[in-house]
């Protein structure tokens, strides 16, 4: 009755689309990744070149720059929204009314398209139409014109995704914060500690997997953005807020230079993957020394 | 979670600073394979072949999965 | 007394804290539906937060356009057929996996996941050229097709839903489909009648998750389409580069493309961060 072929049957067609739309993909753009194929070139055939993509690939200035870009950009944002969330989650942790009231109002930029987001952001900040530009200048005579100076452009996305997933780093630590014991806390005020000792001493100890995870979560979402920051910024100015994703899908695949792309994409899969991985075993590390003990 | 189990099994602390599995020191090898080869292209191709690179990284990787 | 005191001191501090955040939180949504009830005329000079009057034709302008019409189909029957399509693998793979002794079952399981973590951009090539060049049966390709989105939907939408049903269909007693087994139902017949009405309720949540994930999507659909297969999130997009100055016809279209938003924030609210962290937290 219970034969386990019955059970591959039931998997077969997700591994089938998994197979054909994901793994299969991934093995095409290894191989292409090894060759010089260019449509529009003089020489259009796929031709196999060893690693001469990759040779080409470190020392693409263009290429160094949007990764470096990319890890600022996600270093800040989650660094962010993790402090911002958790003070957030810590005064939610309170009882008062219209509680749920707010944390629907706190869920709504979750469930928003990304291309919206950045529509918004667009609408806040053109100069000439936003109330951000406008008002900055009136009350602090500041000019504020993302079009214009890079380091704008660059906070801009940041404050972007934080508005768009502090949200979730709120949540995700005010669920954590309930489920904590009570005892520990309760132990040590009665040993007489102070604030900051029972945030450092009890909280984040007890919290850090919570962290950890969310930390994991939003980093690799944190680097591929695209949509958000291409609706805001299309990239600019110049190449300021040209973060990976945006590289290879603007300047390096209209180039129809197949072979390059591929390479590249390769890479920033492989990068992705390391990063991934260092903060899934850091994550895992860390429980099996409590385990330890 | 089931997979716990599943997953302890073989498990062991070399000298890598985790615990890990055969499948975590033959991950962690490739990895290291392909940092050494790009790292190799960019800054020593000039002056040594990148064949030593890769007889480098085999050896750094045997090593790894036999030892880690 | 001091202590009642201090707790709604406490509590006042709070509620002016998340009236804060909230309002911080709003803005930017508030002022793209101030755009959007704007003509072009009161768009210049000072920008107030104040409506005064609603300007409607942003709006029936934008609901009378052809391209945004055929968008907004092409956008509602792919997240359909997309959410119909994933809760049902979804449910037979979680069932599978739930109940059958499969050997490598959850390391299978965890694989799944990687689809989901593995960045867009990188599969941007690969996938365009396979869609074009490779996916190719006489004149068929499945380039600017809706067949295309919607199976390619399932790789990071699948996951997703296999994570989020796990729990659900493993905390359904075995015993019940013993029973039923006992009574000569076959493992159809268990799946459709034992099964499938206790996880209902998992299932309306994760289809309507999968639903706003595939409504959502931008790059594959302005990568992978080009006229026929367009989605709401491409038009949106070429309001800037096509149109850029039509500000708001483009909030207008903003606001139309969040209204799924608002209703999956009535029906699933409580499920939404379980959803985005794949069932590692539990509200």
């Amino acid at each position: 009755m219970r034969s386990s072929s019955v059970g591959w049957l039931f998997l077969a067609p997700t591994l089938l689309i998994l197979f054909v739309f994901g793994v299969l993909p991934f093995l095409y753009v290894l191989v292409i990744g090894f060759t010089q194929w260019n449509s529009f070139a003089a020489d259009p055939e796929m031709r196999f070149t060893g690693a001469d993509n990759f040779r080409r690939l470190v020392f693409d200035d263009q290429f160094l720059y949007s990764l470096w870009l990319t890890l600022k950009f996600a270093f800040f944002a989650v660094v962010s929204e993790i402090v911002l969330g958790y003070f957030l989650a810590q005064a939610f942790m309170r009882d008062f009314p219209g509680k749920g009231f707010f944390r629907t109002i706190h869920t709504l930029p979750l469930v928003i398209a990304p291309i919206a987001v950045g529509a918004t952001w667009r609408l806040l900040t053109v100069p000439g139409l936003g109330p951000l530009p406008y008002y900055l200048n009136r009350w602090f005579g500041y000019e504020f014109n993302i079009s214009r100076y890079i380091d704008q452009a660059f906070f801009t996305t940041v404050v972007m995704d934080v508005w768009h997933w502090t949200p979730l780093v709120t949540l995700t630590l005010l669920a954590a914060l309930s489920s904590l014991p009570k005892e520990p806390f309760e132990q040590a005020q009665i040993d007489g500690a102070n604030r900051f000792q029972i945030f450092w001493h009890i909280t984040l100890p007890l919290l850090k997997p919570a962290i950890l995870a969310t930390v994991f979560i939003r980093m690799m979402d944190a680097l591929r953005t695209v949509d958000e920051v291409w609706m805001l910024t299309g990239g600019g100015p110049g190449a300021a807020t040209r973060y990976i994703g945006l590289h290879i899908w603007r300047v390096v695949f209209p180039k129809t230079d197949y072979g390059y792309g591929s390479a590249m994409s390769l890479i920033t899969l492989y990068l992705t993957i390391v990063l991934c991985w260092m903060l899934y075993a850091g994550l895992v590390a860390r429980r099996d020394l409590k385990r330890a003990d | 979670m089931s997979d716990r189990a599943e997953k302890t099994e073989g498990r062991r602390h070399g000298f890598l600073p985790i615990e890990t599995n055969a499948f975590d020191r033959v991950f962690i090898a490739v990895l290291l394979f392909v940092a050494l080869h790009l790292f190799w292209m960019r800054f020593v191709e000039a002056a040594l072949p990148l064949g030593v690179a890769t007889v480098l990284s085999l050896v750094l990787g045997a090593i790894i999965v036999m030892r880690g | 007394m001091r202590h009642l005191r201090n707790k709604a001191s406490a509590s006042l501090g709070a509620i002016l804290f998340w009236l804060i955040s909230s309002i911080v939180t709003l803005l930017p949504i508030y002022w793209m539906f101030v755009v959007s009830a704007r003509s072009r005329v009161q768009l210049f000079g000072s920008p107030s937060f104040l409506i005064t009057s609603f300007f409607t034709e942003n709006y029936t302008s934008t609901v009378s356009d052809p391209a945004f019409q055929r968008y907004m189909v092409n956008s509602i029957v792919i997240a359909t057929a997309n959410a119909v399509l994933v809760t049902t693998l979804a449910l037979f793979a979680t069932y599978a996996l739930s109940r059958y002794k499969l050997p490598g079952k959850e390391n299978l399981f965890f694989w799944t996941i990687t689809n989901r973590m593995a960045p867009p951009a990188v599969f941007l090539l690969p996938l365009f050229l396979l869609y074009t060049q490779v996916f190719v049966v006489a004149d068929v390709r499945l380039f600017d097709t809706k067949i295309g989105l919607i199976l390619l939907y399932c790789v990071f939408n699948l996951p997703f839903a296999i994570w989020t049903l796990r729990g659900m269909i493993d905390a359904i007693p075995k015993e019940l489909d013993e029973a039923a087994f006992v009574d000569g139902a076959n493992t159809w017949q268990v799946l459709t009648k034992v099964i499938l009405p206790l996880a209902k309720p998992g299932l309306a949540v994760t289809g309507i998750l999968t639903w706003v994930f595939a409504w959502n999507e931008y790059l594959f659909a302005a990568t992978l389409t080009s006229v026929h297969a367009r989605t709401i999130t491409t038009g949106l997009a070429e309001f800037v580069t096509v149109t850029g100055t039509n500000w708001g016809r483009m909030a207008a279209t903003a606001m139309l493309t969040l209204v799924p938003a608002l209703l999956v924030l009535g029906l699933a609210q409580r499920h939404i961060v379980a959803g985005l962290t794949f069932g590692a937290v539990k509200e």
